[in-house]
């Protein structure tokens, strides 16, 4: 029952899966497609803007008294 | 159930794929395509019977097209007299990311669209760029997958041999 079960789960997840051919590529080379979609330098600002959103700044790498001023 | 009988049953699925795939000795594929940019002017490949024809499927994106266009608008110039045609099937999802590769890599032989995938359907192709030479009485004789120097080097003397034996 247990195996049946893992089938058919398996069986429903593989039909999530679009396999792509080698000529349908011209999908996967859009640019917002790439790891770095909205161009170069997104995600460096990405890191620098997600911490201050979640309050979460300072206390990385230098001690400090908490003071919240970054 | 007996695993001869899934393996059988895996095998015959199989099959259909198996006998769509165009390869040396193949008949080419009957099939229209719309002229790259101009829909309004449809090519098919049936009319080229006759002469040698090489179809090359290429995109914007794919990176050893860069060095195969200009490869062959070399090829297609220097041998159209003897009846050699070169047939370009474009695989960009859109269009004006052909236009703007062809203004880079101007090529003088004729370009098609093949927005539905039809073409590459009907081909079968395995990898960008693929080419297929093509004799005179529409039998594929020779298959290109990739693109490097040799394979121009290659296609030169296979486009000589079919030209000059008349086949």
């Amino acid at each position: 029952m247990r195996i049946a079960a893992a089938v058919l789960a398996a069986a429903v997840l593989a039909g999530a899966c679009t396999p792509v051919a080698p000529y349908q590529r011209g999908y996967l080379a859009r640019p917002d497609m790439a790891m770095e979609p909205a161009g170069a330098g997104t995600a460096k600002a990405l890191e620098k803007i997600y911490p201050a959103k979640e309050a979460a700044r300072g206390g990385a790498s230098i001690g400090g008294g908490g003071c919240g001023c970054n | 159930m007996r695993p001869v009988l899934i393996v059988a049953m895996l095998c015959a699925l199989a099959l259909p794929a198996a006998a769509l795939a165009v390869g040396p000795g193949g008949a080419i594929p009957r099939i229209a395509a719309a002229r790259l940019g101009d829909s309004s002017q449809r090519l098919e490949l049936a009319k080229l019977r006759g002469e040698v024809v090489y179809v090359d499927f290429w995109a914007s994106w794919c990176v050893p097209c860069r060095q195969s266009m200009p490869a062959l608008d070399r090829l297609f110039r220097q041998y159209q007299q003897r009846g050699f045609r070169v047939v370009g099937v474009n695989k960009d999802v859109a269009t004006g990311d052909a236009l703007r590769f062809l203004q880079r890599v101007n090529v003088s032989f004729p370009l098609v669209a093949d927005r539905d995938d039809a073409v590459a359907k009907a081909f079968d192709v395995q990898a960008m760029p693929s080419g297929y030479l093509v004799d005179r009485n529409g039998i594929v004789r020779y298959v290109h997958r990739g693109f490097t120097a040799d394979t121009a080097m290659e296609l030169r003397t296979e486009i000589e041999s079919l030209l000059g034996s008349g086949a």
